[in-house]
C-alpha cells in the first residue's frame, strides 16, 4: 500500500473527477495533493501542507483512477499527520465526536430541535466556525440505541447484527427501525447490539487516535457476532467503506478483515438472500418518479448500485440514476465555514441535476447526501429501504 | 443462476460501453465493469474512422487482411456509427460529419488532425491555415498556449478572459454557472472581433456544453468551435459521461472498482468473475462475457520481456515477435511493431486458440488493430463493440 504512489502515471483523470478541485482553486487536486507530494514526505519531516485538509474525502479520485494508486488515501494518511502535529480548530474538534453529539442531543431532543435553528445559536456556533448554511438535522429521543433490547425471531436461518451508524442513531431512528422491519419480514433474525461511531468522522478530521478507540470497540462486539454466524448489515455506506476498508487499511485492527469480510449493505444482503431463493421478490407496484443520487461513498465499495437492481423489480416504478455529482457535504466537511463556499456550490450543482429529472421523490443512502440534496433542491427525500418497505408492505413494528 | 446478468462487459471504454447499450437496448439485462476511467477520457472526443484517404469507408478496403474493420465491413461500420450518433443525439451531445467524408479539425499546437464525425462544438473547426480566426483564451490557462496556434496559422490572433481559475476543469465548472456566461459573453461582445470564426480551447461547459456553445455563437453572429486540449479534456470527459448515462437509461448496471480478482470456469463456460472491493470481493455472474479492456495503457495487454500477455482470462495474445524483433527507437512512428499485440478472434469474436464459448472481444485488445497507425481508435471501438454485441445475442437467441 505505501508504494501504491508510484503507479501514477499522471494521467489527471483523478483531477478531472475533483469535485473540490473544480471549484476550490486552493486545493491542488488530487495529483498533487496525494502521489506527487507523497514523493517528498517523510515521517522525520514535518507536515506542512494547510491545503491537505481541503480534500472532503469524497473518493471519487480513487474510483476513477485505473491504475490503484488510492490518491485518496494517502492524502487521508497525510491529513491524520498533519492533525497530530498542528493545532486542530473546535470545529474539527467536535465534529470527531458526531457520536457523543448525537447522544447528549438526543437527551436534550425538544430542546435542541427548539434553539438550534435560532439566530442566536446560529451565530454563537458561526463563531466557532461552524456553517449554517443548511439548516441542523433534527434530533430524536428514541434512538436506535433505545431499541436494544430487541430480539429478532430465534427460528430464522438468517442471522443478522445491524450497523446503523450515528446518523441513523440521533437523527433518523426511524429508517432505522424500518429497517430492522424490513429484514424481519424477510425472515433474518435481527440483533442490535449497543455500538459506538464507526470511527469515520474523526479519520476526517484528523484524529488517528479516537477513530481507532471506536473501531476497536465495534470489531470486539460485531467479531463476536461473526464468529456465531451473523452477518453484519449497514446501511450508510460512509460507514460501510469504513468498516470494510479503514479497519483491515489505515486504522490497523486486528480482527478488521474479519468484519470487512463479513458486512454486507442492506440492498446487497437482499439481493444474496433473493439469489440464495431464501426469499421470494413480491414487489407491489409503486407509481412514481424517482431520482436516485448515487452517494460517492456507494460508488467507493465497489458492489455496482444494489438498490438500483431491487427497484428494477418495483412495477411501476421510474428510476433515474444520478451518479455524476458529489452533494459536496461530505459528512461534517460541508459544516466547516471554511469549506462552505466549496459545499454550497457542489450542492447547488447536484440539485441543478436533480430538478432537471422533475422527479416526485429524491431517493438517496446517504444521511449527508439527504440533509444537502433535500434542502438544496426542495425535493422530498427518502432513502432506499423506505421505498421497499412501501412495496413490500411491511408493517412498524414501534420502538 | 437467477442473478447471473445475460452478459457482462469488462471495460468501461466506448468499446465496451457501445457494446452495452446495444444490448441494453434490446432489453437484455447487462453489466460493466470497470476499473477506473477508461483511456477515452483523455482523446479529443473525435471519431477517427481512418485517416487515410477522403472516404474512410471505402478506405477500409486497402487494411491487410488481420485488421478487425473487416469483421465488421462497410455496412456494419456505417450502421455502428450511426447507432452512435444517435445514442449522443439522445444525451444532448451531438455528433456532425458525414460517415462517407473524413474532416479536419485544429489541434491545440496549430495543426489540423483528421479525423470523421466530431462534437457539434468543433464543427467549424477545420481552418485552413491561411484563413483568419480568433482565438479567445484564459489568463494563465494551463496547458494551452495560443501562441502555438499563432505562429502556425499567420492570420489568427488571440485575446485572453480572466476566468479567475487556470485550470481547464475549472474554468468547464464556470461555464456550467449562467452568470458566468453572461460576463463572458458580453466581455466577448465588447472585444468587437472581425474574424468570421471564433476558436475557443475545450472549456465551453461539462455536462450542458451544447447550451453554452450555442449561446456563444448565437450572441457574437460568428462561428464558435472548440480546440481539443491536453487531458483532463472536456470532449473526453463528455463523451464518456454520455454512453455511461445512456447505459443507465437502458437499466444497465455498473460497477466501479479495482478490477477482476478471479474468474470463475466450468468447462467451456465462463460463470463469473469477482472483483475486488474493499473487504468481500463482489461475485457478478454472466451467461455471456464481452472482453473490451483495451490495448496496454488501458491495461488489456501486458507485456513482459519476451511475451505480451491478456489480463483478465489469460487469453493466449498475439505478438510480433521477441523485443529485438520489434523494437524501434521511435514509438510513435507510424508502424510500430508493437501495435499488432492482442487477441485474435473468428468471425463471432470469439478469441482463437481457446476451448471457451461464451466470450467476445472487442476493442483495441484485439490484434491487428494498430490503433496509432491507422488512427481508426473510436471508430473501430465503436464498430467492433455494437458487432461483437451482435454476434453476442445472436448466440444466446440461438440457445
Amino acid at each position: 500500500m505505501p508504494f501504491d504512489f508510484q503507479h501514477c502515471i499522471r494521467c489527471t483523470i483523478c483531477v478531472a473527477n475533483c469535485p473540490v478541485f473544480k471549484v476550490d482553486p486552493a486545493f491542488p487536486g488530487p495529483k498533487q495533493a496525494g502521489p506527487d507530494a507523497e514523493r517528498f514526505r517523510s515521517d522525520d519531516d514535518p507536515s506542512i501542507d494547510r491545503w491537505i485538509r481541503l480534500c472532503s474525502q469524497c473518493k471519487r479520485c480513487e474510483v476513477a483512477c485505473p491504475y490503484g494508486v488510492n490518491p485518496a488515501e494517502i492524502i487521508l494518511r497525510e491529513q491524520t499527520r498533519y492533525g497530530q502535529r498542528h493545532f486542530r480548530s473546535f470545529a474539527q474538534r467536535l465534529f470527531a465526536h458526531t457520536y457523543w453529539v448525537g447522544i447528549v442531543s438526543s437527551i436534550f431532543a425538544p430542546v435542541v430541535n427548539l434553539l438550534a435553528p435560532g439566530t442566536f445559536v446560529k451565530k454563537v456556533l458561526s463563531l466557532f466556525g461552524i456553517s449554517t448554511a443548511i439548516p441542523f438535522p433534527r434530533y430524536y429521543f428514541h434512538t436506535m440505541g433505545r431499541s436494544w433490547r430487541w430480539k429478532g425471531s430465534r427460528k430464522s436461518r438468517k442471522k443478522a447484527v445491524f450497523f446503523y451508524g450515528c446518523f441513523i442513531n440521533s437523527n433518523q431512528p426511524h429508517i432505522g427501525r424500518g429497517v430492522r422491519d424490513l429484514l424481519a419480514s424477510l425472515g433474518v433474525r435481527v440483533v442490535i447490539p449497543r455500538q459506538v461511531c464507526c470511527g469515520l468522522p474523526a479519520l476526517g478530521n484528523g484524529d488517528l487516535e479516537t477513530a481507532r478507540r471506536f473501531a476497536l470497540k465495534n470489531t470486539r462486539i460485531l467479531a463476536g457476532y461473526i464468529d456465531k454466524g451473523f452477518d453484519v448489515i449497514y446501511t450508510c455506506t460512509s460507514c460501510g467503506l469504513s468498516l470494510t476498508r479503514d479497519y483491515p487499511g489505515i486504522l490497523d485492527i486486528a480482527d478488521g478483515k474479519k468484519v470487512a469480510e463479513n458486512s454486507y449493505n442492506l440492498h446487497e444482503y437482499i439481493l444474496k438472500l433473493m439469489d440464495e431463493e431464501y426469499i421470494r421478490s413480491d414487489f407491489d407496484p409503486l407509481r412514481r418518479r424517482v431520482a436516485y443520487h448515487i452517494p460517492c461513498h456507494l460508488r467507493a465499495l465497489g458492489i455496482g448500485y444494489p438498490a438500483a437492481r431491487l427497484f428494477e423489480k418495483i412495477p411501476g416504478l421510474e428510476v433515474h440514476i444520478l451518479e455524476d455529482n458529489c452533494c459536496g457535504l461530505a459528512g461534517s466537511y460541508g459544516f466547516k465555514k471554511s469549506n462552505e463556499h466549496t459545499s454550497t456550490t457542489l450542492g447547488t450543482d447536484a440539485a441543478r441535476a436533480i430538478k432537471a429529472v422533475d422527479p416526485d421523490i429524491l431517493v438517496t443512502d446517504c444521511g449527508a447526501c439527504k440533509m444537502q440534496l433535500g434542502y438544496c433542491s426542495g425535493v422530498p427525500v427518502c432513502d432506499p429501504s423506505e421505498i421497499l418497505r412501501e412495496s413490500l408492505n411491511v408493517t412498524d413494528a414501534g420502538i | 443462476m437467477n442473478a447471473a446478468y445475460d452478459a457482462v462487459i469488462i471495460g468501461g471504454g466506448i468499446s465496451g460501453m457501445m457494446a452495452a447499450i446495444t444490448l441494453a437496448g434490446r432489453g437484455k439485462r447487462v453489466a460493466v465493469v470497470s476499473k477506473g476511467d477508461p483511456v477515452c477520457c483523455f482523446s479529443t472526443g473525435c471519431v477517427d474512422v481512418l485517416a487515410e484517404g477522403e472516404n474512410p469507408l471505402k478506405g477500409i478496403r486497402s487494411l491487410p487482411e488481420h485488421h478487425p474493420y473487416h469483421l465488421v465491413g462497410e455496412t456494419g461500420i456505417a450502421e455502428a456509427l450511426e447507432l452512435f450518433r444517435g445514442i449522443m443525439s439522445e444525451e444532448g451531445l451531438p455528433y456532425v460529419g458525414d460517415v462517407h467524408a473524413n474532416r479536419k479539425v485544429l489541434t491545440s499546437l496549430g495543426r489540423s488532425k483528421v479525423t470523421c464525425l466530431v462534437p457539434e462544438t468543433m464543427e467549424f473547426g477545420g481552418v485552413d491555415p491561411h484563413e483568419s480566426f480568433h482565438i479567445l483564451s484564459f489568463h494563465k490557462m494551463k496547458d494551452f498556449y495560443p501562441q502555438y496556434i499563432t505562429s502556425r496559422c499567420e492570420k489568427s490572433a488571440y485575446s485572453t478572459f480572466d476566468a479567475g481559475i487556470t485550470t481547464t476543469a475549472g474554468i468547464a465548472e464556470c461555464f456550467e454557472d449562467g452568470g458566468f456566461l453572461d460576463t463572458f459573453v458580453a466581455w466577448v461582445r465588447g472585444r468587437a472581433i472581425q474574424e468570421e470564426r471564433i476558436a475557443v480551447p475545450a472549456v465551453l461547459g461539462r455536462r450542458n456544453c451544447g447550451a453554452v456553445y450555442h449561446r456563444i455563437g448565437a450572441e457574437c453572429g460568428r462561428r464558435v468551435f472548440e480546440i481539443p486540449t491536453l487531458p483532463p479534456s472536456m470532449p473526453g470527459l463528455r463523451l464518456f459521461g454520455g454512453l455511461k448515462n445512456a447505459l443507465l437509461r437502458r437499466k444497465g448496471d455498473v460497477y466501479w472498482g479495482g478490477g477482476i480478482y478471479s474468474v470463475e470456469k466450468l468447462n467451456d463456460q465462463i460463470e463469473a468473475v469477482t472483483l475486488t472491493g474493499p473487504g468481500r470481493n463482489t461475485r457478478v455472474e454472466g451467461k455471456a462475457f464481452i472482453l473490451a479492456t483495451g490495448s496496454f495503457v488501458s491495461g488489456g495487454l501486458q507485456a513482459s520481456r519476451d511475451a505480451v500477455m491478456e489480463t483478465v482470462f489469460n487469453l493466449p495474445a498475439y505478438f510480433p515477435g521477441t523485443r529485438d524483433v520489434w523494437f524501434q527507437d521511435d514509438f510513435f512512428a507510424a508502424g510500430h511493431e508493437i501495435e499488432k499485440a492482442g487477441i485474435r478472434v473468428d468471425a463471432s469474436f470469439r478469441p482463437l486458440g481457446t476451448e471457451i464459448e461464451n466470450l467476445f472481444v472487442c476493442g483495441s485488445v484485439l490484434a491487428f488493430s494498430e490503433v496509432m497507425k491507422y488512427r481508426c481508435g473510436h471508430g473501430m471501438a465503436i464498430a467492433t463493440g455494437v458487432a461483437a454485441a451482435k454476434t453476442c445475442m445472436g448466440a444466446y437467441d440461438a440457445v
